[in-house]
């Protein structure tokens, strides 16, 4: 861990991990702009990188991403990332109240301290897990991603069908190409371009950034007056009374972040209803209640701590932002996973450096020049957009100089559109993307060893878990149902 | 038109299109060789996948029938979305892409020239937009091809 922190305070990778905090803090702010956007679109960059500078880049983006978003929250009541909507609740009406500074100096000191302490669970945990993990035979790891897969696509809003749907859409554009196992052309359809597949940075550009841009180009730019910050942000000495708080927001975050499609933002809404449930005057949440900002500030950063654990130590996502890590990581020829420990340990411990001192550095960044970014969000933003098409365009080119994928990433683009249009979820789609070529190869292995046999998965107890909780996953809104409705019965009999 | 009728519509039409999605996973199947080495072979996993779309496509159908029938019908909120403009930056994009790509075209006046069109497309339509637009596209073409073309050795355009 020593040797992470030393490489990390090398001057390049320090200045990487400054540029991805500020940048991510920019872009988090900005509503419709997004953390996984911005990861995806600063991808291609990171192939010319040695992978220590590439992760610090790409980790202090995803910390600035949902951290930035808590500005326009407060300042606009328009949350830059879904992160930051429960930071609207009280932090948009402690601004009315001509308190946007103490708002967002609460706001920034919650972010820090969850994802501090979600980075001692993250230092704490992860080496002990990929230790547990390397256990783990093929048979586990397909039953694995299979969990992580149907959790992510049924936990995802809106219909249950659709983001199933949305998974398998997503492993089906990731068949094409060679198969390894083989060495022979698969899903090809006689085509010579298609034989090398759909690439990941095309799809991961054309699915968020070029559908995003699309869609914000076709409504116009919300307008709201923004009272700027302008004294200095007040923190006090009895602020420690929010230490409760804060350990108890931060250790929902992280709990929650552990768990695959949940995210941030139900981590900040848990969190919040904790808050006022436990709280001796709930009925001031809502109105402009300081411990409101203080638990959804913490829990949704602290998330973030939470998802590293298991995408460092078993290579499974838990939401979006972390499969584009995961890509990243791949294209560095990097398997996340226990091993991950093992053969590049200075990736490994590198992350869990990088989450730290990018914290500290978001802290730093927006204590200093929230004013600024304030600023820079109110910016037209049609320029904007032009902007990140041309690096949307230039970014899938350079990945194979070959003008291919920049039609792929223009057909992922309308097909993100077109399942957005039909409310199906991206992330399971993107997902699906990402896990298939890893459950594909697992279950080939499994089978590989077990001659074909199937029933041999019942002698693997911990393969037999994950699948009882893929099932129990899908059952549940049913069973739940089931149960309402007979409490409901219930309740009605002895009513009358 | 209601948001039930519309939303069945799109249902259906996503069915249909990921139905023949699927048919085309067992087309590409059926072309594969059976298994030699090993028991899954390569012709396994689109099959199973395109058996599970096919299944999510019915149960969307049927879904979405079901929820006709039931009447559930809520007026769809007022937006102020202009699909056009989206539409006009998506067809600036495909003309950009395509005269780099078929017609060789240089990077810098290309990009400058689609800077200003989707800026315009986008935003307000005024001369001073048009000289920001203009030098925002300049400025950042040149930036990239430099960077491009001296330090990754990758020319584009």
């Amino acid at each position: 861990m020593l040797d992470a922190f030393t490489a990390l305070f090398e001057w390049q990778n320090l200045l990487f991990l400054t540029i991805g905090t500020g940048l991510g803090i920019v872009v988090g702010a900005i509503p419709g702009l997004t953390a996984s956007m911005l990861i995806a679109l600063t991808l291609p960059l990171t192939f010319h990188m040695d992978p220590v500078s590439a992760v610090t880049l790409l980790i202090g983006e995803y910390v600035g991403g949902i951290s930035g978003g808590l500005i326009t929250a407060i300042l606009l009541r328009m949350p830059g990332t879904p992160a930051s909507i429960v930071t609207t609740f009280d932090g948009y009406p402690m601004a009315q109240k001509g308190l946007a500074e103490r708002a967002l100096a609460l706001g920034i000191m919650a972010s820090v301290v969850g994802g501090i302490i979600s980075w001692g669970f993250l230092a704490g945990m992860s080496p002990a897990l990929a230790r547990f993990a390397l256990q783990f035979g093929p048979w586990e790891y397909f039953t694995l991603v299979l969990m992580a897969l149907v959790m992510l696509a049924v936990l995802s809003q809106g219909s249950m069908i659709k983001g199933l749907m949305a998974a398998a859409l997503g492993m089906a554009f990731a068949l094409p190409g060679i198969d390894s196992s083989i060495g022979q052309a698969r899903l090809t359809f006689g085509s010579s371009a298609m034989l090398s597949g759909f690439g990941l940075l095309p799809v991961l550009i054309g699915a968020f950034a070029i559908s995003q841009i699309l869609r914000d180009a076709a409504t116009p730019q919300a307008s709201g007056k923004m009272d700027m910050p302008t004294a200095r942000l007040p923190i006090y000495r009895s602020d420690i009374r929010y230490a409760g708080k804060l350990i108890r927001g931060s250790v929902i975050g992280t709990w929650i972040g552990l768990l695959p499609g949940i995210g941030a933002n139900i981590a900040a809404l848990v969190s919040y209803s904790t808050e006022k449930q436990l709280s001796k005057e709930p009925e001031k949440f809502g109105t402009g209640h300081e411990p409101g900002v203080v638990a959804a500030e913490s829990a949704n950063n602290a998330s973030i701590g939470g998802a590293l654990i298991p995408l460092i130590t078993m290579g499974i996502p838990g939401s979006v932002t972390e499969a584009i890590l995961i890509g990243a990581l791949t294209i560095h020829n990097l398997q996340p996973g226990p091993l991950l420990f093992q053969s590049a340990p200075e990736i490994a411990y590198g992350i869990i450096a990088a989450y730290l001192v990018a914290n500290v550095l978001m802290l730093m960044l927006m204590w200093g020049a929230v004013r600024y970014i304030a600023r820079i969000v109110q910016l037209p933003r049609s320029g904007l957009m032009a902007v990140i098409l041309v690096f949307c365009v230039t970014g899938s080119y350079a990945v194979n100089s070959s003008f291919v994928d920049v039609w792929v990433m223009i057909g992922f683009g309308l097909v993100g559109l077109g399942l957005e249009y039909c409310r199906v979820p991206l992330g399971p789609f993107v997902i699906g993307f990402v896990l298939s070529p890893i459950a594909e190869e697992q279950l080939r292995a499994s089978l590989m060893m077990s001659d074909g046999n199937l029933m041999e998965i019942t002698s693997r107890p911990y393969a037999l878990v994950f699948l009882a909780l893929a099932l129990a996953t899908v059952l549940w809104p049913y069973i739940a149902a089931r149960l309402g409705a007979r409490a409901r019965a219930g309740h009605a009999k002895d009513a009358t | 038109m209601r948001d039930a009728r519309r939303q069945t519509i799109a249902d259906i039409i996503l069915a249909l299109l990921v139905s023949a999605g699927a048919g085309l996973l067992f087309i590409g199947a059926a072309e594969l060789p059976p298994p030699r080495f090993e028991p899954l072979g390569s012709a396994a996993l689109p099959r199973i996948l395109g058996a599970l779309l096919i299944f999510f496509a019915v149960l969307l159908v049927i879904r979405g029938l079901l929820r006709l029938r039931a009447g559930h019908v809520t007026e769809v909120a007022r937006s102020d979305a202009d699909p056009r403009r989206g539409a006009l930056v998506f067809v600036a994009l495909v003309a950009y892409v395509a005269a780099l790509d078929f017609g060789r075209l240089p990077f810098v006046p290309v990009t400058t020239v689609f800077v200003i069109a989707t800026g315009l497309a986008i935003g307000a339509r005024t001369w001073a937009n048009v000289a920001v637009f203009a030098g925002v596209g300049l400025g950042l073409s040149l930036a990239i091809s430099t960077i491009l073309e001296r330090f990754l050795y990758i020319t584009i355009g």
